[in-house]
C-alpha cells in the first residue's frame, strides 16, 4: 500500500527543500515548483478519497514509531471529518498558489512559506497523535506570522506579531490540555484514537481541559470574545495569506472543537453545552453586525468569518447536547459541512475583492461604483459569492445552516434567535454589491479589465463546488455522515 | 580501584587532554592546542557513549556513571568542542589564546564532576574549579569592562561558595556522612534540613544563574569574550543543574526543596524574560535570556525523584538548550553586540538570518524545533509532579519568550541599511550550519535522549 496520507502531508515539504536546495532560482521555477508540488498534493488526496473511509474510527491509518518512552508515534489518518477538509486544504493551496503565479516579489521564499504551511495545515487534519497534532498545528503560526511580516500591508509588522503572540497564547492552553490527557492515560500515550475511545479524562479533570481546548479553539475560530485578531491579520495579510487563513486556518479551531472537545471530554462538553451554544450565538449575530458597520471590503468579510464560524459553533454544541443520536448527526453533518462551504465561498471572496485590489489599488467600497458593466466576470461572482455566503438556497451554506439550525430547533429551540444574523448578512452584502457593482460607473474604472484567464481558473473551481454543493450535497455529506453517524458518545 | 578507574576514562581523557594542552601553550602553539583540545573530547565523547545504560558508582558512591551523569557528558563535551571551535573563530591572533581553550576545558573537568556528583565534597569541588576558571576567561580581553566583570563574578562566586560549603556542613551533621544517598533519613531534622537546602540553593544557584542570585551572569557574559559567554550560558550552567537533580534525587520531599525549587523557578522564568525585554545589548538579552530558560530546567528537576519523564526532559532539554543557546551567541558573534545590528540582516546575511530565526525560535519553544520537544517533556515532567500552577506560570512565560525573541526577528527583515559586511568566518560557520541542522532535525530523533 503506498502511504498516500503520508505523501500528501510531505510532498509540499519536500518541494520546499527542493526549491531551497536550488541555487538561484528564479521567480518562475519557484512558482511552476509551488503549483506542481500543491497540483500534487491534491491529487493525491482524490487518491485518499477514492480509498474512502469506514463508518467509526479511521481509516487508512499509518503509522511509525517516534519518542516510545513517552508514547508518541507518528500516526496518520481520516475520517468523515477530516477527510472532506484535506480536500478543501489541497484545492485551496493549489488555487492560491495559481493565484499568486504572476508575482515576483521575493516569490522564493514565499513560495517556500506557503509550501511549508501546506504540511502543517494537511497534517493538522491528518494527525492522530496529540503530540504530532500539536507540531503541526503550531507550525502553521510560524509560516502565517513571516508572511504577514513580510508580504502583508503598511502595518504588517504590528499585525504579524500581534497574529503571532496572540494565537501562541491561545495554543498553549490546548499543550496543557494535551499534557493532562497524556499523563492521564494509562500507560502514556499521544494515541488520539485511544483518547477518543477511551476519554483519559473524568469529572473535574475533564472540564478543566475542556475549558482549556475551549479557549485555544475558540481564539483560533475565532469567537466572540476572542476574535479581536482577525480583523488585524485579514487587513494587513496578502490576499492568499487571507485565503488560507478564513479557508484553512480558521477550520483548525473549529475541527478541533469536535476532534479535541466534543470527543475527548464528551461528558464534560454535554455539561458546558449550554455556555459554548451561548457563546456560538453571540458570535454569529455579533460577527454580522460588526460586518455591517464596515465600509472596508476585506474587513467586512472578514467578520463575516465571525458569523459563519458561530454556526459552527452553534451546531458542534447542539451535537455535544443532543441525546438522539440522530439528531447529533443532523447537527455535526451541519457543522461540517458548513466548514467546508465557508472555506470555499469564503476563500473565493478573498480571491476576488484580492482581484478588485489589484486593480483599483483600494478596498474601500466607497471608491468603486457600477463595476458589474465594466467588468461583469469579475462582478457576477462576486455577487454569485455574496448570495452563497448569505445562505440563498441552491448555494453551498444553504444545506449545511439548514441543517444546524433544524438541529438546535430540535435541541436548544432558543438558539435559532441566531437566525436573525442571516438578515444582517444579507443586507451588508446586498449593500456593498450596490456601492461597488450597481449604479452609474465611476469615471476612474471605465477601463477597468475584467478577470484573466488565470483569474478565471482560480474562480470557477471554487463557484461549480458551491453550487453542487448548493444544489447536490449528498456526495460530501455521505462522506461526512459515515462518520458522525456512527459516533460512540 | 582498578574498576572504579576504568569507569572514568571520560574524564580521565580529558584531564590528560589538558595537560597536553597546557604543553602546547607553553610552546605557543594555539593551533596544536586546539587540535587536541577537539581530539580529546570526541575520544572522551566516545568513551562516554560507550556508557549508556550503566548505572553504578565509583569510589565509594561519590561519583555517579547513571542515566543523568552519562548524558551530561554527552552533552557537555560535543558543547565544549563547540565553544572552543567558537573561541577560535573569535579570538585567533590573540595573545595567550591557547590559554583560553586549556582553561575552557579545565572547567569542563569541574562542570563534569558537578553533574555526575554522588557527595558534597564533590560540588564543592566542582563549584570551586568551574569558578576559578571561568573568572580568569571573562577576564581575558584585559580591558576595564572585562576587568570588572570578572571582579563582580569574583567576589560573587566566592561568597556563594562559602556559604554553601558552610551550609552544606548541616547537612553532614545531620546524617553524618557527606554522600547525598543518606540524605533520605535527613527529613526528621527539619532545621538542619532547610539550613543545607538553602545553602545550595544559594551555591549551585548562583552557578546556573537562578533568580535571585543571578546578578552577576548579564555583567559578566557581557564584559567576557561571545564565545566566553556562550560557554558559561551552557557548560557551567548544565552542570549546576543536573547537579541539582542528584541531590533531589536523594532529598524527600517533605523537606520542602520542591515547593522552594518551584517558586525559585517561577520567580527566574519571569524576571528573567520580563528583564530581557528591556535588553538593547544582544549578549545581555541572550543573558537574561538563558536566566529565564534555567526556569524552565527546574520543571524538569521537580520531578526527578519519581518515574522517567523528570530526567528524559532535563537530557533532552539540555541538548536541545546547548545547540540552541550557542548558536544563537555564534550569530551574535558575526553580527555584532547591538540589536541594532541585527538591521536588515536578512537582506544582508539572508542564511545567518534563517539560523538565528531557527536558534530563536527554538529557544521560544517553537515547533517542530528540537527546543519544543525538550520544553514539552519538561512541562509534563512538572505537570506529572504535581505542580499544575508552575505549568501555567511556564507557559504564560513562553508567550513573554516569543515576544522577547521576535525582538530580534523583527529588525531582521528590516530593509538593509549601510553597514559593514560580515566577514566570512569558516570555523564559526561550522558552528551555526551543524547547530542549525541540529536543531532542525533532532526532533525527529528525540527518542535517542529517552531512556
Amino acid at each position: 500500500m503506498i502511504p498516500l496520507i503520508s505523501l500528501t502531508v510531505f510532498v509540499p515539504l519536500l518541494a520546499a527543500l527542493l526549491l531551497l536546495a536550488l541555487p538561484k532560482s528564479t521567480s518562475k521555477t519557484a512558482h511552476v515548483i509551488g503549483i506542481g508540488a500543491s497540483a500534487l498534493a491534491f491529487l493525491l488526496s482524490l487518491g485518499i478519497w477514492a480509498r474512502g473511509v469506514v463508518p467509526g474510527g479511521f481509516a487508512q491509518v499509518e503509522e511509525v514509531s517516534w519518542i516510545d518512552a513517552i508514547g508518541a508515534a507518528y500516526r496518520v489518518g481520516v475520517d468523515g471529518l477530516s477527510l472532506p477538509l484535506i480536500l478543501l486544504t489541497t484545492l485551496l493551496f493549489l488555487l492560491s498558489f495559481i493565484f499568486q503565479a504572476k508575482s515576483g516579489d521575493r516569490a522564493r521564499s514565499f513560495v517556500v512559506l506557503m509550501l511549508m504551511l501546506e504540511t502543517a495545515s494537511i497534517g493538522t487534519f491528518a494527525a492522530l497523535d496529540g503530540l504530532l497534532f500539536y507540531v503541526f498545528f503550531e507550525v502553521s503560526l510560524v509560516s502565517m506570522y513571516f508572511m504577514i511580516a513580510g508580504w502583508g500591508g503598511p502595518e504588517r509588522q504590528r499585525a504579524a506579531l500581534m497574529f503571532f503572540l496572540y494565537t501562541l497564547l491561545g495554543s498553549l492552553p490546548l499543550l496543557l490540555a494535551i499534557l493532562g490527557m497524556f499523563l492521564a492515560s494509562d500507560p502514556y500515550s499521544f494515541d488520539m484514537r485511544l483518547w477518543i475511545d477511551n476519554p483519559p479524562l473524568v469529572g473535574a479533570g475533564a472540564m478543566l481541559a475542556l475549558v482549556a481546548m475551549l479557549f485555544t479553539f475558540a481564539v483560533k475560530i475565532p469567537a466572540f470574545p476572542v476574535h479581536t485578531w482577525l480583523p488585524a491579520a485579514h487587513v494587513q495579510a496578502p490576499t492568499v495569506g487571507s485565503v488560507i487563513l478564513a479557508g484553512v486556518m480558521l477550520k483548525f479551531g473549529t475541527y478541533g472543537l469536535v476532534r479535541f472537545a466534543l470527543q475527548m471530554t464528551p461528558e464534560a462538553f454535554r455539561t458546558a453545552g449550554v455556555v459554548v451554544l451561548a457563546f456560538g450565538v453571540v458570535s454569529a449575530i455579533y460577527g454580522a453586525f460588526v460586518a455591517l458597520a464596515q465600509s472596508d471590503l476585506k474587513r467586512m468579510i472578514a467578520y463575516t468569518s465571525v458569523n459563519h464560524m458561530g454556526y459552527v459553533v452553534i451546531g458542534v454544541a447542539v451535537a455535544a447536547m443532543a441525546t438522539d443520536p440522530a439528531m447529533r448527526a443532523v447537527a455535526l453533518d451541519g457543522a461540517t459541512l458548513q466548514m467546508i462551504s465557508h472555506g470555499l465561498v469564503t476563500g473565493a471572496l478573498f480571491f476576488l475583492v484580492g482581484m478588485l485590489k489589484e486593480r483599483g489599488g483600494t478596498y474601500d467600497m466607497a471608491s468603486y461604483g457600477g463595476l458589474l458593466k465594466v467588468t461583469p466576470v469579475l462582478g457576477w461572482s462576486f455577487i454569485l459569492m455574496a448570495f452563497a455566503s448569505l445562505g440563498l438556497p441552491g448555494l453551498a451554506h444553504f444545506p449545511a445552516e439548514f441543517q444546524i439550525f433544524l438541529a438546535t430547533l430540535n435541541i436548544a429551540p432558543w438558539g435559532v434567535v441566531s437566525i436573525i444574523a442571516i438578515v444582517v448578512v444579507a443586507a451588508l452584502y446586498l449593500r456593498a454589491i450596490g456601492a461597488v457593482f450597481m449604479g452609474a460607473p465611476n469615471e476612474k474604472w471605465l477601463k477597468m479589465p475584467d478577470l484573466d484567464r488565470r483569474e478565471a481558473i482560480v474562480i470557477m473551481p471554487l463557484i461549480a463546488l458551491t453550487i453542487l454543493i448548493g444544489i447536490a450535497p449528498a456526495w460530501l455529506l455521505n462522506m461526512i455522515h459515515t462518520t458522525t453517524a456512527a459516533l460512540g458518545f | 580501584m582498578s574498576r572504579d578507574i576504568s569507569f572514568l576514562l571520560p574524564e580521565l581523557i580529558v584531564m590528560v587532554t589538558v595537560a597536553l594542552m597546557l604543553l602546547g601553550e607553553m610552546l605557543r602553539l594555539p593551533r596544536l592546542v586546539l587540535g587536541i583540545g577537539l581530539a580529546g573530547l570526541a575520544l572522551a565523547t566516545w568513551q562516554s557513549a560507550q556508557q549508556i545504560g550503566l548505572d553504578t558508582t565509583v569510589f565509594g558512591g561519590t561519583y555517579r556513571i547513571e542515566y543523568l551523569a552519562v548524558w551530561s557528558k554527552l552533552i557537555i563535551l560535543p558543547a565544549t568542542a563547540l565553544s572552543l571551535l567558537l573561541a577560535r573563530a573569535e579570538l585567533a591572533g590573540t595573545p595567550r589564546e591557547g590559554s583560553v581553550y586549556s582553561l575552557m576545558m579545565l572547567v569542563t573537568i569541574g562542570a563534569l564532576m558537578l553533574s555526575g556528583s554522588g557527595d558534597m565534597m564533590l560540588l564543592v569541588l566542582g563549584l570551586v574549579l568551574t569558578g576559578l576558571g571561568s573568572f580568569a576567561l571573562v577576564a581575558y580581553p584585559d580591558d576595564d569592562a572585562a576587568t570588572e566583570a570578572s571582579m563582580k563574578f569574583l567576589v560573587f562566586g566566592s561568597v556563594a561558595g562559602a556559604v554553601m560549603t558552610y551550609g552544606l556542613t548541616f547537612w553532614f551533621a545531620g546524617v553524618g556522612s557527606t554522600l547525598f544517598t543518606p540524605l533520605s533519613g535527613i527529613a526528621e531534622k527539619p532545621l538542619l534540613a532547610a539550613a543545607g537546602l538553602v545553602a545550595l540553593l544559594i551555591g549551585m544557584g548562583y552557578k546556573a544563574a537562578l533568580v535571585p542570585f543571578h546578578f552577576w551572569a548579564p555583567d559578566a557574559y557581557q564584559g567576557a569574550p561571545v564565545s566566553v559567554a556562550a560557554y558559561m550560558s551552557v557548560i557551567t550552567k548544565i552542570a549546576a543543574l543536573f547537579a541539582f537533580a542528584q541531590v533531589f534525587k536523594e532529598l524527600p520531599v517533605s523537606t520542602g526543596w520542591q515547593w522552594a525549587m518551584a517558586v525559585v523557578a517561577a520567580a527566574t522564568m519571569t524576571y528573567g524574560y520580563l528583564a530581557a525585554l528591556v535588553q538593547s545589548q544582544l549578549v545581555r538579552l541572550l543573558a537574561y535570556s538563558s536566566v529565564a530558560q534555567s526556569g524552565y530546567f527546574v520543571l524538569g528537576i521537580l520531578a526527578v525523584g519519581k518515574g522517567t519523564l523528570g530526567v528524559d526532559a532535563l537530557v533532552l532539554f539540555g541538548a536541545a538548550y546547548a545547540l540552541m543557546n550557542i548558536g544563537a551567541f555564534t550569530i551574535v558573534l558575526l553580527a555584532g553586540r547591538d540589536l541594532s545590528a541585527l538591521d536588515g540582516l536578512a537582506r544582508r546575511a539572508p542564511m545567518l538570518a534563517l539560523a538565528l530565526v531557527v536558534f530563536l525560535l527554538s529557544l521560544a519553544g517553537i515547533p517542530p524545533l528540537f527546543g519544543f520537544f525538550g520544553k514539552f517533556l519538561l512541562l509534563a515532567a512538572a505537570l506529572e509532579a504535581g505542580f499544575l500552577w508552575l505549568v501555567v506560570i511556564a507557559i504564560l512565560n513562553s508567550v513573554l519568550a516569543l515576544a522577547v525573541y521576535l525582538r530580534m526577528v523583527v529588525p531582521m527583515f528590516k530593509p538593509a541599511k549601510e553597514a559593514a559586511p560580515i566577514e566570512k568566518n569558516p570555523v564559526a560557520t561550522l558552528v551555526w550550519g551543524s547547530t542549525m541542522l541540529l536543531t532542525l532535525g533532532l526532533g525527529l530523533l528525540a527518542t535517542l535522549f529517552t531512556g
